[in-house]
């Protein structure tokens, strides 16, 4: 078990995150921006379904054959004098981590955005034994400073206005007064934290892949942040889930080709850093040691689980942003670290099947998610047997399930269902108003709490048929 | 770990036989096709907002790189040691009163690393070589190595990259190519640790999407092409 389960319900949240009238409009905004770029990068890139295809295949066949990859990366990254460990469960990575920065000697650690530390909420454990750390990426910044989760995996603070920023950076930086202009704003983050770069003894960061053929660790930012936590502190730690190994440089560069169009609409992110292991002798700049950390944690029990193909995710959040119930309730409302349409199965994966007991149900299956996805996960599928799941552990109540059952049944039975129809159209009466049906009394008021729903016909297709022919 | 079959048969990408090979004879292909590469790199390195300049020789270089100081009232520069970059600039520079440090050869000891550090933050301007201009994306290739340090195109707020043919390719897939060719074999002992792969200045767009320049990385990106190549050993 990962992280603490949320215990208000999913109802609650969402319905928070609905009154919230920014964040609905930022949400909008953003999503639909993603949206365009994401359409327009692919429409000018005849090669990308092929390549999307090829890119699954990949990740397909990385999974088949998954520790001897990890073998040969391991074997790779201690030949140019890395040090791997191999972390089993959260606490385990959290721990290893520790020691490294105890043993650095480090009071202050610079980290580039990373969703695996994330995962395993490594700046509390940082914070416990006193060293700081300092967040780098402008949006996780944000929200450190905010003491916020991120909501979204590419932008991270998009919830929060211009002026809210502002107001957060006078306050906790002690800049009285500062206008809400992202320039200004911009400008004080790198200030702050260029100083925090050049005096960190140690950085952390996350990684994108990691190609076993070379001991080569690879970062996809936009800010430079990657950049300089890999260059300037003695010391770089990256914390990468196991599954992210590729083969070798040819498979790379077929997901550099699609990765920041799936995420951003850019043809490349601004920088790719490859790290081949700690600075050469002769090298002016670079950690005199580097650490990679592969995070287990209920990944390797999902290469035979319904999970399977969850293991393909880039994160690039190409599926939040045309998933309709993340567009309306956003990130935090999910209530763990990853939130989405793969949030969803990534927290099964991580906590277990009763933590999406009702996020199994934040969907429509509507398979834009699927659509979406650069290595075409079948997310639509996973959440099905997901719900499937939850109802064999019995995990919904009773009476959920008893009435699931009965509607299965009568949907197996047309007669059933024909009389069923004759009934409905006679109860219902007292509870049609102008045309929809918006309050049902005691257990059903459920379904009708937050939906209307459509009456039944006064006569139904199958009836009118019958008297047409 | 458990075995499995899988959801249906998949292999990984398939890799060159022979990449050094492979190189040279891409190379060559690609020595024909200059022309058009290099508009096409010229044409994405502008779209993600770099600046391109084009100059007759490596002796045209200075000049150019002074003009872009002037412009800017950039007054300290550092730069890769004229043997990395295929171009001698201090002598010009520091005559126009510009003045120039150039990066060690090797790793200095403990104190003058401290100064350069301090140094190589208040730049107002960074000159490095380029091994790869990626003509699909706009992209600058570099890898560092001893005497080709990482933050020279990363902490001043203005980066100069001064590369000519030899540098280009067509295609990120070519790039995977190249990738597979250097590290077949050992790596050359002064090569570095870390490939950077630059596609514009650094940017965010963090807050409200609002697209700001300059986060952590440079503001600015040029690139000087120089048509009769640089005395480099390739």
């Amino acid at each position: 078990m990962s992280e603490p389960i949320v215990t208000t319900p999913l109802r609650e949240r969402a319905s928070n995150a609905l009154r919230d009238r920014f964040l609905h409009e930022a949400l909008d905004i953003a999503t639909t921006k993603f949206i365009a770029l994401r359409r327009e990068a692919f429409g000018d890139f005849p090669q990308g379904e092929a390549l999307r295809d090829r890119a699954r295949a990949i990740k397909e066949a990385t999974l088949q054959r998954l520790d001897a990859h990890l073998e040969t990366l391991v074997a790779n990254v201690e030949r140019v004098g890395g040090h791997v460990h191999f972390a089993t469960t959260a606490e385990e990575a959290r721990r290893i981590i520790l020691d490294i920065a105890r043993r650095t000697g480090a009071r202050m650690a610079v980290k580039s955005k990373s969703m695996a530390t994330e995962e395993i909420h490594l700046n509390d454990a940082l914070e416990a034994i006193g060293v700081t750390p300092v967040e780098t990426d402008l949006g996780e910044y944000i929200i450190q400073l905010a003491h916020e989760r991120p909501s979204h995996i590419i932008a991270p603070a998009i919830h929060k206005t211009k002026g809210q920023v502002a107001e957060l950076f006078s306050r906790e930086l002690h800049r009285p007064g500062l206008a809400a202009d992202p320039e200004v704003l911009t400008k004080i983050a790198r200030e702050e934290l260029r100083e925090k770069f050049l005096q960190a003894d140690l950085g952390i960061t996350g990684a994108n892949f990691a190609v076993a053929e070379t001991g080569t660790v690879v970062l996809v930012t936009n800010e430079g942040n990657g950049r300089m936590t890999t260059s300037l502190p003695r010391v770089h730690v990256a914390v990468m889930g196991v599954e992210k190994v590729i083969p070798s440089m040819t498979d790379l560069a077929v997901f550099l080709a699609i990765l920041a169009k799936s995420a951003t609409g850019q043809k490349l992110s601004v920088y790719t850093t490859l790290v081949q292991g700690p600075r050469r002798p002769g090298e002016l700049e670079g950690p005199d040691e580097f650490h990679l950390v592969l995070l287990d944690n209920g990944r390797i029990a999902q290469i035979a689980g319904p999970l399977r193909e969850s293991l393909y995710c880039l994160r690039c959040g190409a599926c939040l942003n045309v998933c309709p119930v993340y567009r309306q309730i956003g990130g935090h409302a999910y209530g763990y670290t990853y939130p989405g349409p793969i949030g969803i199965l990534l927290t099964a994966m991580l906590n277990g099947p009763a933590s999406v007991k009702d996020l199994a149900h934040a969907s429509s299956l509507c398979g834009a998610c699927a659509d979406a996805c650069p290595v075409r996960i079948d997310i639509p599928k996973m959440l099905i047997e997901l719900r499937r799941q939850v109802d064999e552990e019995r995990i919904a109540p009773w009476p959920e399930r008893v009435v699931f059952k009965a509607f299965a049944h009568i949907l197996a039975h047309p007669v059933l269902y024909r009389l069923g129809a004759r009934i409905g159209r006679t109860l219902q009466r007292p509870f049609v108003r102008d045309g929809r049906i918006r309050a049902l009394p005691s257990f059903f008021g459920q379904w009708t709490r937050t939906r209307d729903l459509p009456p039944v016909a006064a006569r139904t297709f199958q009836e009118r048929w019958r008297d047409l022919s | 770990m458990a075995k499995t079959r899988g959801l249906f048969p998949a292999s990984p990408a398939e890799r060159p036989t022979q990449p050094r090979q492979r190189l040279d004879l891409l190379r060559r292909e690609l020595s024909e096709r200059c022309p058009q590469t290099l508009a096409r790199f010229r044409s994405e390195f502008e779209r993600v907002a770099g600046v391109f300049h084009r100059v007759a020789s490596a002796s045209d270089v200075p000049a150019e790189l002074e003009r872009i100081c002037h412009e800017r009232a950039a007054r300290r520069l550092i730069a890769w040691p004229a043997e990395e970059l295929g171009v001698a600039i201090a002598p010009a520079l520091s005559a126009a009163g510009i003045a120039v440090e150039s990066m060690p050869h090797d790793r200095p000891p403990d104190a003058e690393r401290r100064r350069l550090r301090a140094l190589i933050a208040e730049a107002d301007l960074g000159v490095t070589g380029a091994d790869l201009a990626v003509a699909e994306t706009g992209t600058l290739v570099l890898v560092s190595a001893a005497g080709r340090p990482r933050t020279t195109s990363l902490l001043p707020p203005c980066h100069v990259a001064v590369f000519d043919r030899t540098a280009l390719v067509e295609s990120l897939e070519q790039v995977g190519l190249v990738l597979e060719a250097w590290h077949d074999g050992p790596a050359p002992p002064e090569r570095g640790a870390a490939i950077n792969f630059i596609t514009g200045p650094s940017r965010t767009a963090d807050i409200e999407l609002t697209l700001t320049r300059g986060v952590h990385g440079p503001k600015e990106i040029h690139a000087i092409f120089v048509d009769g190549g640089l005395g480099l050993h390739g």
